[in-house]
Protein backbone atom coordinates (compact mmCIF):
# COMPACT_ATOMS: atom_id res chain seq x y z
CA UNK A 1 0.00 0.00 0.00
CA UNK A 2 1.01 3.44 -1.12
CA UNK A 3 1.64 6.31 1.24
CA UNK A 4 -0.57 8.19 -0.14
CA UNK A 5 -3.63 8.39 -2.63
CA UNK A 6 -4.82 11.13 -5.30
CA UNK A 7 -8.20 11.04 -6.13
CA UNK A 8 -10.98 12.72 -7.79
CA UNK A 9 -14.49 13.14 -6.86
CA UNK A 10 -15.73 14.15 -10.05
CA UNK A 11 -14.63 10.45 -11.13
CA UNK A 12 -15.91 8.48 -8.34
CA UNK A 13 -18.39 5.82 -9.38
CA UNK A 14 -21.82 6.92 -7.27
CA UNK A 15 -23.54 5.04 -5.98
CA UNK A 16 -27.56 4.72 -5.75
CA UNK A 17 -28.40 5.26 -1.73
CA UNK A 18 -31.53 2.97 -1.07
CA UNK A 19 -33.71 2.88 -3.82
CA UNK A 20 -34.57 6.44 -3.18
CA UNK A 21 -34.70 9.31 -6.12
CA UNK A 22 -31.29 11.34 -5.99
CA UNK A 23 -29.34 10.44 -2.70
CA UNK A 24 -26.14 9.34 -4.62
CA UNK A 25 -23.46 8.54 -2.49
CA UNK A 26 -19.06 9.01 -3.53
CA UNK A 27 -17.91 6.43 -0.92
CA UNK A 28 -14.39 8.52 -0.20
CA UNK A 29 -13.34 6.92 3.30
CA UNK A 30 -14.27 3.37 1.72
CA UNK A 31 -11.69 3.95 -1.40
CA UNK A 32 -9.62 5.61 0.44
CA UNK A 33 -9.48 3.72 3.58
CA UNK A 34 -9.20 6.45 5.39
CA UNK A 35 -10.21 5.76 9.56
CA UNK A 36 -9.86 9.16 11.18
CA UNK A 37 -13.67 10.21 10.68
CA UNK A 38 -16.32 9.31 8.37
CA UNK A 39 -15.85 11.05 5.09
CA UNK A 40 -17.99 10.85 1.92
CA UNK A 41 -20.03 13.10 -0.34
CA UNK A 42 -22.77 13.25 -2.17
CA UNK A 43 -23.84 14.48 -5.96
CA UNK A 44 -26.63 15.31 -7.56
CA UNK A 45 -28.83 17.29 -10.34
CA UNK A 46 -31.00 20.38 -9.67
CA UNK A 47 -34.19 19.32 -7.62
CA UNK A 48 -32.17 16.01 -6.63
CA UNK A 49 -31.40 15.37 -3.17
CA UNK A 50 -28.13 15.14 -1.82
CA UNK A 51 -27.81 14.73 1.96
CA UNK A 52 -30.74 12.24 3.34
CA UNK A 53 -32.65 14.08 5.67
CA UNK A 54 -31.60 12.80 9.15
CA UNK A 55 -30.32 13.90 12.51
CA UNK A 56 -27.48 12.24 14.18
CA UNK A 57 -27.03 11.04 17.82
CA UNK A 58 -23.96 11.87 18.34
CA UNK A 59 -21.81 12.71 15.09
CA UNK A 60 -21.34 16.48 14.40
CA UNK A 61 -20.68 17.04 10.67
CA UNK A 62 -19.83 19.67 8.34
CA UNK A 63 -21.13 19.92 4.97
CA UNK A 64 -18.51 21.50 2.35
CA UNK A 65 -20.05 22.66 -0.80
CA UNK A 66 -17.19 21.65 -3.31
CA UNK A 67 -18.92 21.67 -7.16
CA UNK A 68 -22.38 23.31 -7.66
CA UNK A 69 -24.94 24.92 -5.44
CA UNK A 70 -27.26 23.18 -2.75
CA UNK A 71 -29.96 24.11 -0.46
CA UNK A 72 -29.34 23.16 3.21
CA UNK A 73 -32.58 22.55 4.91
CA UNK A 74 -31.49 22.69 8.99
CA UNK A 75 -34.21 22.49 11.62
CA UNK A 76 -36.64 24.30 9.26
CA UNK A 77 -34.37 26.96 8.35
CA UNK A 78 -33.05 27.00 4.69
CA UNK A 79 -29.40 28.47 3.62
CA UNK A 80 -28.30 28.81 0.20
CA UNK A 81 -25.27 27.10 -0.39
CA UNK A 82 -22.92 28.06 -3.15
CA UNK A 83 -19.31 26.16 -3.88
CA UNK A 84 -17.26 26.93 -1.02
CA UNK A 85 -19.61 27.08 1.45
CA UNK A 86 -19.06 25.34 5.01
CA UNK A 87 -21.98 24.07 7.24
CA UNK A 88 -21.24 23.05 10.12
CA UNK A 89 -24.41 20.69 12.06
CA UNK A 90 -24.68 19.25 15.52
CA UNK A 91 -25.73 16.08 16.32
CA UNK A 92 -29.67 16.23 16.79
CA UNK A 93 -30.44 18.53 14.28
CA UNK A 94 -32.37 17.40 11.10
CA UNK A 95 -30.54 18.45 8.51
CA UNK A 96 -31.34 17.57 4.16
CA UNK A 97 -29.83 19.34 0.79
CA UNK A 98 -30.94 19.83 -2.84
CA UNK A 99 -28.97 20.15 -5.30
CA UNK A 100 -29.56 23.65 -7.38
CA UNK A 101 -26.96 23.11 -9.96
CA UNK A 102 -25.32 20.49 -12.61
CA UNK A 103 -22.99 18.30 -11.16
CA UNK A 104 -23.69 19.91 -7.38
CA UNK A 105 -20.55 17.53 -5.14
CA UNK A 106 -20.87 18.48 -1.46
CA UNK A 107 -18.35 16.61 0.90
CA UNK A 108 -19.71 14.99 4.32
CA UNK A 109 -17.62 15.01 7.43
CA UNK A 110 -18.38 13.32 10.67
CA UNK A 111 -17.61 11.83 13.87
CA UNK A 112 -18.19 12.14 17.45
CA UNK A 113 -16.04 14.13 19.69
CA UNK A 114 -14.24 12.69 22.48
CA UNK A 115 -14.23 9.08 20.67
CA UNK A 116 -11.92 7.49 18.41
CA UNK A 117 -14.00 7.39 14.78
CA UNK A 118 -15.04 3.36 14.90
CA UNK A 119 -15.13 1.64 11.58
CA UNK A 120 -19.17 0.95 11.07
CA UNK A 121 -18.64 -0.04 7.31
CA UNK A 122 -21.72 2.41 6.20
CA UNK A 123 -20.23 3.03 2.87
CA UNK A 124 -19.39 -0.80 2.19
CA UNK A 125 -23.21 -1.49 3.14
CA UNK A 126 -24.51 1.19 0.70
CA UNK A 127 -22.44 -0.55 -1.70
CA UNK A 128 -23.51 -4.03 -1.12
CA UNK A 129 -27.12 -2.83 -0.66
CA UNK A 130 -27.30 -1.22 -4.02
CA UNK A 131 -25.37 -4.75 -5.82
CA UNK A 132 -28.13 -6.30 -3.95
CA UNK A 133 -30.76 -4.69 -5.44
CA UNK A 134 -29.18 -4.96 -8.67
CA UNK A 135 -29.84 -8.73 -8.32
CA UNK A 136 -25.76 -8.75 -7.37
CA UNK A 137 -26.27 -10.55 -4.29
CA UNK A 138 -23.03 -12.77 -3.98
CA UNK A 139 -21.38 -9.10 -5.17
CA UNK A 140 -22.96 -7.47 -2.29
CA UNK A 141 -21.83 -10.52 0.16
CA UNK A 142 -17.93 -10.27 -1.37
CA UNK A 143 -18.10 -6.07 -0.91
CA UNK A 144 -19.28 -6.93 3.18
CA UNK A 145 -16.21 -9.77 3.28
CA UNK A 146 -13.69 -6.94 2.86
CA UNK A 147 -15.03 -4.81 4.83
CA UNK A 148 -15.21 -7.02 7.61
CA UNK A 149 -11.69 -8.71 6.54
CA UNK A 150 -10.29 -4.94 6.90
CA UNK A 151 -12.45 -4.35 10.10
CA UNK A 152 -12.56 -7.69 12.04
CA UNK A 153 -13.61 -5.83 15.56
CA UNK A 154 -16.73 -4.26 13.35
CA UNK A 155 -19.87 -5.65 14.93
CA UNK A 156 -21.50 -3.84 11.77
CA UNK A 157 -19.43 -5.46 9.30
CA UNK A 158 -19.66 -9.16 10.95
CA UNK A 159 -23.54 -8.40 11.06
CA UNK A 160 -23.67 -7.15 7.59
CA UNK A 161 -21.57 -10.13 6.32
CA UNK A 162 -24.09 -12.32 8.19
CA UNK A 163 -26.93 -10.61 6.76
CA UNK A 164 -25.73 -11.77 3.27
CA UNK A 165 -24.73 -15.76 4.39
CA UNK A 166 -28.30 -15.88 5.43
CA UNK A 167 -29.64 -14.93 2.33
CA UNK A 168 -27.94 -16.86 0.48
CA UNK A 169 -29.16 -19.98 2.70
CA UNK A 170 -25.78 -20.80 3.99
CA UNK A 171 -26.93 -21.06 7.90
CA UNK A 172 -23.58 -22.08 9.21
CA UNK A 173 -21.39 -19.35 8.08
CA UNK A 174 -24.54 -16.61 8.95
CA UNK A 175 -25.10 -17.93 12.77
CA UNK A 176 -20.55 -18.25 12.63
CA UNK A 177 -20.85 -13.93 11.95
CA UNK A 178 -23.83 -13.27 14.10
CA UNK A 179 -22.10 -14.63 17.16
CA UNK A 180 -19.17 -12.68 16.65
CA UNK A 181 -21.40 -9.79 15.91
CA UNK A 182 -23.17 -10.53 19.22
CA UNK A 183 -19.56 -10.57 20.93
CA UNK A 184 -18.73 -7.12 20.10
CA UNK A 185 -21.84 -5.54 20.79
CA UNK A 186 -24.98 -7.91 21.75
CA UNK A 187 -27.39 -4.95 22.86
CA UNK A 188 -27.28 -3.29 19.08
CA UNK A 189 -26.88 -6.46 17.21
CA UNK A 190 -30.07 -8.20 18.87
CA UNK A 191 -31.88 -4.97 18.96
CA UNK A 192 -31.19 -5.13 14.99
CA UNK A 193 -31.66 -8.73 14.47
CA UNK A 194 -35.17 -9.05 16.43
CA UNK A 195 -36.89 -7.87 12.77
CA UNK A 196 -34.32 -7.98 10.18
CA UNK A 197 -36.13 -9.67 7.36
CA UNK A 198 -32.93 -11.12 5.87
CA UNK A 199 -32.76 -13.25 8.53
CA UNK A 200 -36.12 -14.92 8.27
CA UNK A 201 -34.46 -17.64 7.10
CA UNK A 202 -33.04 -18.64 10.52
CA UNK A 203 -35.25 -17.80 12.80
CA UNK A 204 -36.79 -21.71 13.20
CA UNK A 205 -33.20 -22.97 13.64
CA UNK A 206 -32.52 -23.50 16.94
CA UNK A 207 -29.43 -21.46 17.19
CA UNK A 208 -31.29 -18.28 16.41
CA UNK A 209 -32.61 -18.30 20.41
CA UNK A 210 -29.34 -18.65 21.45
CA UNK A 211 -27.62 -16.16 19.05
CA UNK A 212 -30.28 -13.47 18.56
CA UNK A 213 -32.80 -14.18 21.36
CA UNK B 1 -26.46 25.33 12.12
CA UNK B 2 -23.74 27.23 11.34
CA UNK B 3 -21.93 28.55 8.10
CA UNK B 4 -19.59 30.42 6.26
CA UNK B 5 -18.04 30.57 3.04
CA UNK B 6 -14.46 30.16 2.63
CA UNK B 7 -13.61 33.51 1.75
CA UNK B 8 -15.58 34.45 4.91
CA UNK B 9 -12.94 32.77 7.04
CA UNK B 10 -10.48 34.46 9.10
CA UNK B 11 -7.09 35.13 7.53
CA UNK B 12 -3.97 34.64 9.18
CA UNK B 13 -1.10 35.40 7.29
CA UNK B 14 1.71 32.63 7.78
CA UNK B 15 5.45 34.11 7.15
CA UNK B 16 5.48 30.80 4.49
CA UNK B 17 3.14 32.71 1.83
CA UNK B 18 -0.05 30.85 2.86
CA UNK B 19 -2.82 32.21 4.60
CA UNK B 20 -4.54 29.87 7.58
CA UNK B 21 -8.49 29.70 7.04
CA UNK B 22 -9.53 28.33 10.61
CA UNK B 23 -12.00 25.94 10.08
CA UNK B 24 -12.24 23.72 13.20
CA UNK B 25 -12.13 26.81 15.62
CA UNK B 26 -14.50 28.82 13.78
CA UNK B 27 -17.15 26.12 14.29
CA UNK B 28 -15.76 24.86 17.82
CA UNK B 29 -15.63 20.93 16.28
CA UNK B 30 -14.06 19.10 18.41
CA UNK B 31 -14.42 15.42 16.57
CA UNK B 32 -11.93 15.88 13.50
CA UNK B 33 -9.14 18.40 12.44
CA UNK B 34 -10.15 20.33 9.76
CA UNK B 35 -9.02 23.77 8.09
CA UNK B 36 -8.86 25.50 4.58
CA UNK B 37 -5.32 27.49 3.67
CA UNK B 38 -4.86 30.03 0.58
CA UNK B 39 -2.58 31.29 -0.96
CA UNK B 40 -1.18 35.22 -0.64
CA UNK B 41 -0.98 35.10 -4.73
CA UNK B 42 -0.42 32.77 -7.33
CA UNK B 43 2.79 30.53 -6.93
CA UNK B 44 2.91 30.58 -2.96
CA UNK B 45 2.41 27.91 -0.53
CA UNK B 46 -1.23 26.86 -0.11
CA UNK B 47 0.10 24.07 1.90
CA UNK B 48 3.25 24.05 4.30
CA UNK B 49 5.86 21.65 3.77
CA UNK B 50 5.65 19.66 6.79
CA UNK B 51 4.95 16.07 7.95
CA UNK B 52 2.38 14.59 10.26
CA UNK B 53 5.43 12.84 12.45
CA UNK B 54 4.68 14.42 15.85
CA UNK B 55 0.86 13.96 15.71
CA UNK B 56 0.63 10.59 13.65
CA UNK B 57 -2.38 12.26 11.49
CA UNK B 58 -3.88 10.76 7.95
CA UNK B 59 -4.60 13.56 6.17
CA UNK B 60 -6.40 14.70 2.96
CA UNK B 61 -6.20 17.92 1.08
CA UNK B 62 -9.15 18.43 -1.15
CA UNK B 63 -8.51 21.54 -3.66
CA UNK B 64 -11.68 23.78 -3.38
CA UNK B 65 -11.16 25.93 -6.25
CA UNK B 66 -7.98 26.89 -8.30
CA UNK B 67 -5.18 24.51 -8.78
CA UNK B 68 -2.11 23.86 -7.16
CA UNK B 69 1.06 21.68 -7.70
CA UNK B 70 1.19 18.88 -4.43
CA UNK B 71 4.68 17.48 -3.62
CA UNK B 72 4.23 14.21 -1.59
CA UNK B 73 7.96 12.63 -1.11
CA UNK B 74 9.47 12.55 -4.18
CA UNK B 75 6.29 12.77 -6.41
CA UNK B 76 4.74 16.12 -7.97
CA UNK B 77 1.02 16.16 -8.68
CA UNK B 78 -1.22 19.19 -10.22
CA UNK B 79 -4.56 18.96 -8.61
CA UNK B 80 -7.60 20.71 -9.29
CA UNK B 81 -11.07 21.67 -7.97
CA UNK B 82 -12.25 18.12 -6.86
CA UNK B 83 -9.16 16.51 -6.04
CA UNK B 84 -8.01 15.55 -3.61
CA UNK B 85 -4.96 13.77 -2.28
CA UNK B 86 -4.68 11.50 0.70
CA UNK B 87 -1.49 11.11 2.77
CA UNK B 88 -1.38 8.07 4.85
CA UNK B 89 1.94 7.94 6.04
CA UNK B 90 2.86 10.96 8.61
CA UNK B 91 6.69 10.56 7.87
CA UNK B 92 5.68 11.67 4.07
CA UNK B 93 6.42 15.33 3.72
CA UNK B 94 4.07 16.85 1.59
CA UNK B 95 3.64 20.69 0.75
CA UNK B 96 1.34 22.48 -2.16
CA UNK B 97 2.26 25.83 -3.82
CA UNK B 98 -0.99 27.61 -5.47
CA UNK B 99 -0.33 27.80 -9.60
CA UNK B 100 -3.60 30.51 -9.37
CA UNK B 101 -4.33 33.17 -7.02
CA UNK B 102 -7.78 32.20 -5.97
CA UNK B 103 -6.67 28.32 -5.18
CA UNK B 104 -8.48 27.44 -1.63
CA UNK B 105 -7.09 23.93 -0.09
CA UNK B 106 -9.34 22.16 2.82
CA UNK B 107 -7.34 19.66 4.81
CA UNK B 108 -9.08 16.95 7.11
CA UNK B 109 -6.66 15.18 9.85
CA UNK B 110 -6.83 13.21 12.83
CA UNK B 111 -5.29 10.06 13.72
CA UNK B 112 -7.20 6.55 13.57
CA UNK B 113 -8.26 4.64 16.14
CA UNK B 114 -7.86 7.55 18.41
CA UNK B 115 -10.09 10.11 19.80
CA UNK B 116 -9.39 13.55 18.12
CA UNK B 117 -7.91 16.32 20.13
CA UNK B 118 -6.98 20.10 18.65
CA UNK B 119 -3.23 20.50 18.00
CA UNK B 120 -1.69 22.95 19.93
CA UNK B 121 -0.71 24.25 16.85
CA UNK B 122 -3.93 26.30 16.14
CA UNK B 123 -2.54 28.48 18.76
CA UNK B 124 0.72 29.02 18.72
CA UNK B 125 0.50 29.44 14.83
CA UNK B 126 -1.95 32.28 15.34
CA UNK B 127 0.16 33.76 18.43
CA UNK B 128 3.19 34.75 16.36
CA UNK B 129 0.86 36.68 13.80
CA UNK B 130 -0.10 39.24 17.45
CA UNK B 131 1.03 41.76 19.20
CA UNK B 132 3.48 40.47 21.39
CA UNK B 133 1.31 40.54 24.74
CA UNK B 134 -2.06 39.08 22.63
CA UNK B 135 -0.37 36.12 21.70
CA UNK B 136 0.99 35.72 25.35
CA UNK B 137 -2.73 35.95 26.19
CA UNK B 138 -4.01 33.57 22.96
CA UNK B 139 -1.35 30.60 24.22
CA UNK B 140 -2.70 31.16 28.15
CA UNK B 141 -6.39 30.52 27.03
CA UNK B 142 -4.84 27.63 24.73
CA UNK B 143 -3.19 26.27 27.67
CA UNK B 144 -6.90 26.62 29.80
CA UNK B 145 -8.60 24.73 27.04
CA UNK B 146 -6.41 22.31 26.76
CA UNK B 147 -4.59 21.58 29.34
CA UNK B 148 -0.83 21.51 29.69
CA UNK B 149 1.53 20.76 26.47
CA UNK B 150 4.88 20.87 25.83
CA UNK B 151 4.21 22.95 22.79
CA UNK B 152 2.19 25.94 24.36
CA UNK B 153 4.80 26.25 27.39
CA UNK B 154 7.65 26.77 24.75
CA UNK B 155 6.21 28.89 22.43
CA UNK B 156 4.85 31.14 25.73
CA UNK B 157 8.62 30.78 27.15
CA UNK B 158 9.24 32.45 23.35
CA UNK B 159 7.36 35.07 23.24
CA UNK B 160 8.00 36.34 27.04
CA UNK B 161 11.61 36.12 26.04
CA UNK B 162 10.97 38.56 23.22
CA UNK B 163 8.64 40.79 25.44
CA UNK B 164 11.50 41.03 28.28
CA UNK B 165 9.94 38.50 30.30
CA UNK B 166 12.67 36.81 31.11
CA UNK B 167 12.06 34.97 34.64
CA UNK B 168 8.57 34.04 33.13
CA UNK B 169 10.27 32.41 29.80
CA UNK B 170 12.73 30.41 32.03
CA UNK B 171 9.91 29.32 34.16
CA UNK B 172 8.03 28.38 31.25
CA UNK B 173 10.73 26.64 29.23
CA UNK B 174 11.92 24.65 31.95
CA UNK B 175 7.68 23.01 31.63
CA UNK B 176 8.08 22.74 28.23
CA UNK B 177 11.09 20.62 28.18
CA UNK B 178 10.21 18.89 31.67
CA UNK B 179 6.78 17.81 29.26
CA UNK B 180 8.64 17.24 26.06
CA UNK B 181 12.26 16.69 26.38
CA UNK B 182 12.86 16.38 22.87
CA UNK B 183 12.05 20.61 22.44
CA UNK B 184 15.30 20.75 23.88
CA UNK B 185 16.45 20.36 20.53
CA UNK B 186 14.77 23.35 19.92
CA UNK B 187 15.16 25.25 22.18
CA UNK B 188 19.53 25.53 21.91
CA UNK B 189 19.65 27.07 18.85
CA UNK B 190 15.94 29.22 18.84
CA UNK B 191 17.04 33.00 18.52
CA UNK B 192 13.75 33.67 20.50
CA UNK B 193 15.32 31.80 23.86
CA UNK B 194 19.08 33.17 23.72
CA UNK B 195 19.22 34.99 26.44
CA UNK B 196 16.77 32.39 28.08
CA UNK B 197 18.88 29.45 28.03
Amino acid sequence: MSGYEILSLHEIEPVPYHAREGEKLLTVDRLLDYRAAGVNAWLGDPGERLVPEHSEDTDEELYVVVAGRATFTVDGTNLDAPAGTLVHVTAGENRTAVAEEPGTIVLAVGATPGEAHPASGWTSWVVADALRREGRVEDGRRAMAAMLERNPGSWQASYNVACYEALAGNADAAFEHLTQAVRIDAEAVRQLAAEDSDFETLRADPRWQEVAG
Amino acid sequence: MNHAHVDELERIEMDEGFVWRPVRRRFGIRAFGVNAYTPREAGTQVVEDHTESQLQHEEIYLVLRGCARFTVGDDEHELGPGQLVFVRDPQLRRSAVALTADTAVLALGGKPGEAFTPSAWEWYFQAYELPTDDGIELLRRGLEELGERGPFYYHLACLEARAGRLEDAKTHLDRALELEPRLAENAAIDDDLKEVR
